[in-house]
């Protein structure tokens, strides 16, 4: 999706598409495709960019997913409020690292890992 | 009757009983094996048409009419792009899938929902004959944790595999001795799908690491960094004791 059209959409339309392509992670790690998983990392970034660009920084949009049904959504709606949501961030990070379901688990424990060391500033 | 077919029979009618009880079993275990993967697909196609109220909040969890914030859901509402799905999910090959990645998947996401639900791999195997060959690899997946020196001291058998803690491919192409990547320090023995999933972890993109993968984050860096990172890949597996 060029950069054009991310610019032009609304905040839900953009949180629509955060949705979809972090739904689409999950299939894809879950059939372990990286390639396809690694280039929708490339879309999430894309769009997350766009949200932060956002007069009072719209990543706060993503917030309700924190609890979606789907863990790669919640995973990374979680990587994205850190530094807007910290307390339900961490929070849904530490479920997802508890639930011991790969790879979720993986990434929200290398996370939270990263933040305990200070390797990590949540922005 | 003489007291030889009384006992024949007491045996025959229990061997029937048992072989029964044993059977009803394995079929409640199938079905929760079959319930499981039929929501965890479903989990796969799921469009959240209505938000919920976050964790850490009163209602947690719960349907909501407003976002996180009291906005109106008619604003701020979420929701997948596009139509809600309308197809069944899909169901576990009967037959063994013609690619390696599509079988991994299947076999994967069938350990995983095994273990949770505490089923033997073998079970499976009944269900889904083309897994039998992987048995041995999808019950190791759900072996407890072990030792660092449990999991250097073992010794490989069906369904394990021998990992190197400092990736080998990538320590040679750096010019790093055989003595020291194939050192004893440097071996451990771990559940095979395991290996395979901390394989996928060096290779995906993640926040851990800038997003970038694991691998292109290590390469240049000297040996005590590649261990570091090597042992983080091993714990967040949860292949050795916290």
């Amino acid at each position: 999706m060029s950069p054009q059209l991310l610019k032009d959409m609304p905040v839900v339309e953009l949180v629509n598409q955060f949705t979809e392509i972090t739904s689409r992670q999950y299939d894809a790690a879950l059939f372990g495709n990286i390639t396809k998983y690694n280039s929708l990392v490339d879309q999430m970034l894309a769009v997350a960019d766009e949200l932060k660009s956002r007069p009072g920084d719209q990543r706060s949009a993503l917030v309700p997913l924190l609890v979606h049904p789907n863990r790669q959504v919640r995973l990374m709606a979680a990587e994205f409020t850190l530094g807007l949501a910290p307390v339900a961030s961490r929070q849904t990070l530490q479920e997802l690292s508890d639930a011991k379901v790969y790879p979720q688990s993986a990434y929200a424990m290398g996370t939270l890992r990263a933040l305990q060391r200070g390797d990590r500033k949540p922005t | 009757m003489l007291a030889e077919d009384f006992e024949l029979q007491r045996a025959l009618a229990l061997r029937a009983v048992t072989g029964g009880l044993l059977r009803l079993r394995w079929l409640a275990a199938v079905t929760r094996f079959e319930l499981a993967m039929h929501r965890h697909m479903r989990a796969l196609k799921y469009n959240p048409d209505q938000p919920r109220v976050p964790r850490g909040n009163p209602d947690g969890g719960q349907w909501t009419e407003t976002d996180a914030n009291g906005n109106p859901v008619a604003q701020r509402r979420v929701r997948l792009a596009g139509d809600a799905p309308t197809n069944d999910p899909p169901e576990v090959p009967k037959e063994r899938p013609k690619t390696s990645s599509e079988r991994v998947g299947w076999l994967k996401a069938t350990a995983r929902t095994a273990a949770e639900q505490g089923i033997a791999a073998v079970e499976v195997a009944k269900l889904y004959p083309w897994m039998a060959y992987y048995a041995a690899g999808m019950q190791s997946y759900s072996d407890p944790p072990r030792s660092l020196d449990e999991l250097q001291s073992a010794t490989p058998g069906p369904g394990y595999d021998i990992h190197h803690i400092v990736e080998q491919g990538q320590a040679e192409d750096e010019g790093y001795p055989r003595e020291a990547i194939d050192s004893p320090d440097n071996l451990v023995v771990i559940p095979r799908m395991k290996h395979w999933e901390i394989n996928q972890w060096y290779q995906t993109r993640s926040p851990e690491f800038g997003w970038q993968t694991p691998r292109d984050y290590l390469e240049g860096r000297n040996w005590a960094v590649k261990r570091s990172v090597g042992l983080e890949a091993l714990k967040i597996v949860g292949v050795p004791k916290p």
